[in-house]
């Protein structure tokens, strides 16, 4: 038997239990009754920003080239002579896995191969695979992704946006890197990487789907067990102090398109992990106030022609960065931007609709039912609440807590000052 | 009208789909149609405007709709989707269900008397679809080559039509179009958490099938013969971007329609998993791409392959993407090629369950494909494991290149 917590939600009338092993690794299963499919993820606590840290095995300082997490990502799914992508799929699994600014996430998805699939995830893991040879195949295939994400016009606006807000943070460069910082990449500096991050004391196991809970940890603990712990001292990462002032002020850049993209970014205060997932609610609420369709600006701007498609208004935040970025297409882009920016200081003054307040609650609580019925918000949610070191429904409870005066608080803490604009705008 | 409902009591909430669909004689359809469901999307009788609608579904739990248009092969379908909680999941077990049904009711069959500018707008936005439909090099390669290998047939359509005729579109012209929305058959499907709601396609039959007609959907045909010329084709099409995509077109010829299970494992072995022949080849042997897939259109009888590419790599891509199609005409095809596509397809399957509309959304392709909604998700996988590799090699050799475009040649390209 294993010393268990587990995290229960009313509203959705889900489980999700938990674990740490001895040797560090923390296990969340999210039991999901009745649905056959399962899904298991194998993620590390490292992404895109870490590149700047103490080499675990040396002990020095080391500071690796851009793109080098998800260039890891790519690696690590590859074994000698065989893609892991190739090695699930015989097994009549589909698997993929991704990188993102604080994370790095390897997962499955089956309906009957499960005990077979989580010990193929831990085997991948935790055998790397890396030569010179299979370091300079993987760079002409991450040469084209990187490729395709330069021509997404939704990416590029974005990150032009993070770029604009922020001078230092590695947040502003993109995750894959890029062509010249991924040729720099060696089957040593991936090595260096993956025995710093990929330890189990930085990593989680997540799984989600209705399997026995007990059986399942047991299942991961004899599949991780084989291994022997190299090393699980204190991981030390180093990051250039970020300025408050943000970076630019606008960027504005072509493209071969025709439907224009605005983002408009606002940097805000660094906050805990709670206060991370409290604004990310937050903003949701006041997205569906102030910017859905039932507000009475959405209104104004489509009977002008601006949008026709949804403005949207997140949240982001972690460790090192934390800003909100709203976004939008529209041919009338100039305009669009100035209603909106006129509109965000007004708001700030207004009381509070009380009675809309109230119906967007009323709102979110159906909408949590509704997104239960797939496994991928549960999994989503129980990776962001161990990134921000929470309770996993705390999100739940914030909905249910939120309050009139939380609303006006985050509206008046988007400060001008902090703003930036980016445009995807046609050649 | 015809209503099939499928019940799973894992979910927690309610699908309803309605499905109006149509052949099409003319193609003038397209940029109607568009147009008329984002009007209908917009307002109602009784909602006067988008905020009325969002207004009423968020009082009912974030009750949510849309409207979809989508090519069906050669059918056109105009579908309305309802999605609410039901009443057991609710603080106090509060019942939605007259309230969405009245909704629907509203929506549906009770349009707003739209003036000129409501009009006007929609076109614009119309307009910006079919101009922006450029914009993801990927998505607009499949979707060209589809038009190139459908010349003069309605699938080689854009969905949104072209702007000449939306451009023309009047109310007398959405009205006409509104008549025949109405009578096309309607195929409602209800799928979800149904218990408690077990009269739920008598009560829709009831309440809402005064206004339809009652020709079923069986009688139409997705697959229209036309004579334009199969010849083979290059085209190049001038793009500025970093990445090049390349899409290849092939017929399948002499299909019948037995030979669907045979063809989805061709299809999977080619380049639908990470095991197939593109992915492997194209991928991971020549470092050509990140993306490398092909799709199999059953009711036309196509086959397209794309990837995004260096563009200095053309000529070596395509010769890649060719030789796995060849190579499967020789018969080179591993035994473990074999399974593997086989077991990833009966694997897609089982998880059909896990949707909420996956069982109803078979039954509707059912009806459409083989004109009765027989054939369970055991029969389609028992049907699947019968295919042999034969089966395999000889609709391999149904298969002929006929087109390949190349969006390119830009100066970063």
């Amino acid at each position: 038997m294993h010393k268990m917590g587990a995290s229960y939600s009313e509203e959705l009338g889900e489980t999700t239990f938990s674990t740490t092993l001895s040797n560090g690794l923390e296990i969340y299963i999210c039991k999901k009754k009745g649905f056959s499919k399962k899904i298991g993820l194998f993620g590390t606590k490292y992404g895109s920003v870490t590149n700047d840290f103490i080499d675990i095995t040396t002990n020095k300082r080391v500071k690796v080239p851009d793109g080098i997490a998800h260039f890891l990502e790519h690696k690590l799914f590859e074994k000698e002579g065989a893609n892991a992508l190739d090695l699930f799929s015989k097994m009549g699994v589909s698997s993929n896995a991704y990188t993102s600014f604080d994370q790095t996430v390897f997962y499955f998805e089956t309906v009957e191969k499960f005990d077979e699939s989580i010990q193929m995830l831990v085997k991948l893991i935790k055998e790397p695979y890396f030569t010179p040879e299979n370091v300079e195949k993987e760079q002409g295939i991450i040469g084209q992704e990187i490729s395709m994400y330069d021509d997404d016009q939704n990416f590029m606006v974005y990150f032009n946006a993070l770029r604009a807000m922020y001078q230092k943070n590695p947040v502003r460069i993109d995750i894959a890197g890029t062509i010249e910082s991924i040729s720099h990449i060696t089957a040593d500096m991936l090595y260096t990487c993956y025995n710093t991050f990929y330890s189990p004391q930085n990593m989680f196991l997540v799984v989600v789907g209705d399997v026995d809970i007990e059986k399942t940890i047991d299942l991961i603990e004899d599949s991780i067990n084989k291994y022997e712990v190299k090393s699980n001292s204190k991981i030390e990462k180093f990051s250039e102090e970020e300025p408050r002032e943000i970076a630019k002020k606008e960027i504005v850049q072509k493209m071969d398109i025709y439907m224009p993209g605005l983002c408009i970014g606002y940097k805000l205060d660094l906050c805990s992990g709670k206060d991370i997932i409290k604004n990310e609610c937050i903003a949701d609420i006041i997205s569906d106030m102030y910017f859905s369709r039932l507000s009475d600006f959405y209104d104004i701007e489509y009977k002008k022609g601006y949008i026709n498609d949804t403005i949207d208004f997140i949240y982001e935040g972690s460790e090192t960065f934390s800003h909100l970025v709203m976004s939008a297409t529209s041919t009338n882009i100039d305009e669009l931007e100035k209603d909106i920016l006129e509109y965000v200081d007004k708001i700030k003054f207004e009381p509070i609709d009380e009675e809309l307040f109230e119906t967007i609650k009323r709102k979110k609580i159906g909408e949590n039912i509704l997104s239960s019925d797939s496994l991928g918000t549960s999994y989503r949610r129980v990776i962001d609440s161990i990134i921000n070191g929470v309770n996993t429904y705390y999100d739940v409870e914030v909905y249910n807590n939120v309050t009139s005066e939380d609303i006006k608080e985050f509206l008046n803490n988007l400060d001008e000052k902090y703003r930036v604009t980016s445009k995807i705008i046609s050649k | 009208m015809e209503v099939y409902k499928y019940s799973d009591e894992k979910f927690k909430s309610i699908n309803i789909s309605y499905n109006f669909t149509t052949q099409v004689e003319d193609n003038s359809i397209y940029s109607q149609f568009s147009v008329l469901g984002a009007l209908l999307a917009k307002g109602s009788n009784r909602f006067k405007n988008q905020k009325e609608i969002e207004k009423y579904l968020s009082k009912l739990y974030g009750a949510n709709f849309h409207i979809d248009v989508e090519k069906i092969a050669d059918l056109y379908n105009m579908e309305f989707t309802f999605e609410f909680v039901n009443k057991e999941f609710l603080p106090n077990k509060e019942e939605l269900l007259d309230k969405i049904i009245e909704f629907i009711d509203e929506i549906i069959y009770k349009p707003a008397d739209w003036n000129e500018e409501n009009i006007e707008r929609e076109k614009e936005f119309i307009l910006e679809r079919i101009k922006e439909r450029k914009d993801e090099k990927l998505r607009y390669g499949v979707q060209r080559m589809e038009e190139l290998l459908c010349v003069g047939e309605p699938f080689g359509n854009f969905l949104h039509g072209d702007v000449e005729t939306v451009e023309k579109i009047d109310k007398e012209q959405l009205k006409s179009a509104y008549t025949k929305l109405l009578n096309c058959p309607v195929t409602v499907l209800v799928s979800g958490n149904l218990k408690g709601y077990e009269d739920i396609d008598k009560i829709i039959m009831q309440k809402l099938s005064k206004y339809t007609i009652n020709t079923s959907i069986t009688s139409l045909s997705p697959n229209v013969k036309s004579n334009c010329e199969r010849k083979y084709e290059e085209i190049k099409e001038y793009v500025e971007t970093s990445q090049s995509v390349v899409s290849l077109g092939y017929r399948i010829n002499g299909a019948t329609s037995q030979d669907f299970y045979a063809l989805t494992v061709y299809n999977a072995i080619l380049g639908t998993t990470p095991s197939s022949k593109l992915f492997q080849n194209v991928r991971e042997k020549n470092s050509l791409c990140y993306t490398v897939r092909s799709k199999y259109y059953r009711l036309k009888n196509l086959l397209i392959v794309f990837a995004g590419i260096n563009n200095d790599n053309y000529e070596k891509a395509v010769n890649t993407i060719n030789e796995q199609v060849e190579d499967m005409k020789k018969g080179n095809i591993s035994q473990i090629e074999f399974t593997t596509a086989k077991d990833s397809i009966l694997a897609d399957f089982s998880e059909m369950n896990d949707l909420k509309f996956g069982v109803v959304k078979l039954i509707f392709t059912n009806l459409i494909a083989q004109k009765n909604s027989n054939s369970s998700i055991e029969e389609l996988k028992e049907k699947i494991r019968n295919v042999t590799i034969e089966d395999v090699i000889r609709v391999a050799n149904m298969i002929t290149l006929e087109k390949v475009l190349l969006l390119g040649g830009g100066e970063n390209a």
